[in-house]
């Protein structure tokens, strides 16, 4: 699964990041990697949301959520 | 060292509180200017301690010393390049495991190096404790010196450890990456040594080739492809952040106790129905306060003008100064930028207003509430940051459009900008819909806001279709602790936003009114008293035929609207002469000017009115913005179309609203 398809108030483990290049570097740079666990705090139908990793909150668009793929942090 | 004066940059993430603590560090003694070949702010402040005297300089907010942004190669630049003798690392304690991945990379230059320990008070609030004897254990033992930006608490201690710390000289390693890392650190070392044996920062520049950074390999030109994989970036950035979790788990004591209070105020703010509310309502409110305390104040301020320009008449008749000389000050000068300067309060409380919203933190949720309705034209949400800082200035506004991540989105976006009303049309709406529309005055000034705002994104959704470009939606933006708006910060940002507007008032206004004035008092015949047989009259009614559908059939219409090419605000100030309104307070305020214009022209009422003030919000921008567009698009082509796409919009539009006006009214 990716983060597009988590809901709100969960949290998730992050297994891998699909996006262009540049922007997954920049997402490195954030804290966005492997292993890394993300919190959904809240999400629009249209996939845009606000998470929270790290400590700190960010809002990533649709496409960034599509790239980001995870599983449940329980798991 | 350089006898006493120590270089210091201040560098730290976007939102660490960086500008609060340089404002405090350095006073209101700035020095502002562009980094060399971008347009990117360069602010320096001095300060001292003891007999130190300290040189601040301010970098742009980076989360990483990469260079794929030009925040980041500035940055970069600036600490390599210049002779900086002490990096301050802001950091922002609330979200300390996001901005020490900054903090590393910086250490591993080996300068001297303090850190700032800011927002200590919100670490306090969230029931967490921070070790701060094994925080700078763990960061190779520099200074980490807990400070309160905003209540300018630790701010000696501070000064002391960049004073002292400097003194001691640089620092040695932090942390060890694992040994396949480290095994090829040491390798390109050694082949950089045997390239440029005084090679500096030859550990730091080891990293970054090995993460594949393109200008350091650019400046590098050594054979290292053997060595270095795609995936050691990844490793380098991972590893990093292996350490900084690492420093978390032994320093950070009763992790999540409370329940965050942005957390709560986000609930509302930020959600998809109540968020779009939200954000109307809030901007409808900024509106409502910069009209009505706005227009109060400017009647205060009229009467003290009127007074002032009444005793320049006196003045100048005691002197028996000529009568042509009397005119061109009173009816050019003082009209002309007194007119300007009675609109001070609103401008001042506009900005106020936007200054507040920056430093609470609300702005940015901005781009996530319009995220959906930005995507819907092709632009991601971060595109409506530069279109709510249009409503101050548009040539920020078109600098900001940087941020976007493609040229397609940063060019339609410099192209719906200046759709947004910026500053200095509001006095255009104040004038012309306190003297037509009376009682709903606040209400079509703020029809024109939604107006500019429409336009752009429709423009927007034409210009993706146009393009056939697919969605590419990237919205990435920190969205940074709600707190209380700094007082220190908002006034130096409204302060320098009015100084502008009173440089501008000083210098463009003050000769586009002389300049108008003379247009209006000389002809083909010299000197003329008649302005109907000036030069501005004979060009203005040349234009006449194209305005007349759009209901703006006097060339007095059509020559301020040209001059508000130099600077939106001297439409205003050239309807004054244009009309010869001596002052718009002397004429007992609007309405003098008002009977004024229907002596010239009968028909004049509401519709044309509201044509007029279209036309302005949609038309050409001034000079400076069109100056803006060309640097920042590097193409005259483009900045050719953005002139002639709003020139035709403008048009349409007000022939529009005339129209159906004239059919309504």
């Amino acid at each position: 699964m990716t983060l597009f398809d988590g809901s709100s108030g969960s949290e998730y483990r992050i297994t891998g990041i699909y996006v262009a290049y540049t922007i997954e570097r920049r997402l490195e740079a954030l804290g966005f990697n492997e292993d890394t666990v993300v919190r959904i705090l809240t999400r629009k139908k249209n996939g845009a949301m606000i998470v929270k990793l790290r400590g700190t909150r960010l809002a990533i668009g649709k496409l960034i959520a599509m790239g980001i793929e995870v599983k449940e942090a329980s798991q | 060292m350089k006898g006493n004066c120590i270089k210091v940059a201040v560098v730290g993430n976007p939102n660490c509180g960086k500008t609060t603590l340089f404002n405090v560090l350095t006073g209101s003694r700035l020095k502002v200017a562009n980094w060399p070949g971008v347009t990117v702010e360069k602010i320096e402040g001095v300060s001292s301690y003891e007999e130190f005297e300290l040189r601040l300089i301010d970098t742009p907010g980076i989360y990483s010393l990469a260079s794929y942004t030009i925040e980041e190669k500035v940055t970069r630049r600036c600490i390599i390049d210049q002779d900086i003798d002490v990096i301050l690392n802001v950091v922002d304690a609330s979200s300390l495991e996001r901005n020490l991945y900054l903090t590393l990379q910086l250490l591993e230059l080996k300068k001297p190096m303090v850190i700032a320990l800011n927002m200590m008070d919100i670490v306090k609030e969230r029931g967490l404790e921070l070790d701060l004897h094994r925080l700078p254990e763990l960061l190779g033992n520099i200074p980490v010196v807990p400070v309160s930006a905003a209540k300018k608490n630790g701010i000696a201690v501070l000064l002391h450890a960049i004073v002292h710390h400097f003194e001691e000289g640089p620092i040695e390693d932090v942390f060890q990456y694992s040994n396949e890392i480290e095994e090829k650190i040491e390798k390109i070392e050694v082949i950089m040594s045997a390239y440029d044996p005084k090679h500096h920062f030859k550990r730091w520049h080891a990293i970054k080739l090995l993460e594949g950074d393109e200008e350091v390999i650019r400046d590098h030109p050594i054979e290292t492809e053997i060595l270095i994989d795609r995936s050691d970036e990844k490793k380098v950035i991972q590893e990093k952040y292996g350490y900084i979790e690492k420093i978390v788990e032994e320093v950070v004591f009763h992790k999540n106790k409370n329940a965050h209070r942005t957390e709560r105020i986000d609930k509302w703010l930020t959600h998809p129905v109540f968020g779009i509310f939200g954000f109307l309502l809030i901007m409808s409110f900024v509106f409502f306060i910069t009209f009505s305390i706005g227009d109060y104040l400017k009647g205060i301020l009229e009467t003290i003008l009127a007074t002032i320009s009444q005793s320049i008449e006196q003045m100048l008749q005691a002197l028996q100064v000529a009568d042509w000389m009397q005119s061109m000050i009173l009816e050019g000068a003082v009209a002309g930028v007194g007119g300007i300067l009675t609109f001070l309060p609103n401008i001042a409380i506009l900005f106020l207003a936007l200054a507040f919203l920056e430093d609470s933190g609300y702005m940015s949720r901005v781009a996530y509430v319009m995220d959906g309705i930005m995507g819907k034209v092709g632009l991601s949400g971060k595109a409506f940051l530069p279109m709510i800082l249009g409503f101050g200035c548009t040539v920020p506004a078109i600098m900001a459009s940087r941020a976007l991540e493609t040229e397609a989105d940063r060019r339609k976006t410099m192209m719906i900008t200046p759709f947004m009303s910026c500053s200095a049309r509001l006095p255009i709406y104040i004038l012309f819909s306190g003297m037509f529309f009376e009682r709903y005055a606040y209400l079509v000034s703020f029809s024109l806001y939604l107006l500019g705002i429409f336009v752009a994104i429709i423009s927007a959704f034409l210009l993706t279709r146009r393009r056939k470009e697919k969605d590419k939606d990237i919205l990435l933006i920190e969205l940074p602790e709600y707190k209380r708006p700094n007082f220190r910060t908002i006034r130096i940002y409204v302060t320098t936003k009015l100084l502008d507007y009173l440089t501008k008032a000083g210098t463009t206004i003050f000769i586009a009114s002389l300049v108008i004035w003379a247009l209006l008092h000389f002809g083909p015949n010299g000197m003329t008293t008649d302005a109907a047989a000036s030069f501005g009259a004979i060009l203005g009614k040349r234009l006449v035929p194209i305005m007349q559908p759009a209901g703006l059939g006097n060339w007095q219409f059509v020559v301020a609207l040209i001059s508000g090419i130099s600077a939106k605000e001297v439409v205003v100030s050239s309807i004054t002469v244009l009309f010869q309104a001596t002052n718009l307070a002397i004429n007992s305020g609007n309405q003098g000017l008002q009977q004024r214009i229907l002596a010239v022209a009968p028909e004049f009422g509401a519709s044309n009115a509201y044509a007029f003030m279209v036309f302005s919000l949609l038309y050409t921008p001034c000079i400076a913005t069109i100056a803006t567009i060309k640097k920042e698009s590097m193409s005259w082509k483009f900045t050719i179309q953005v002139i002639l796409f709003q020139l035709i919009l403008a048009w349409v539009a007000a022939v529009i609203c005339y129209q159906i006006g004239r059919l309504l009214v």
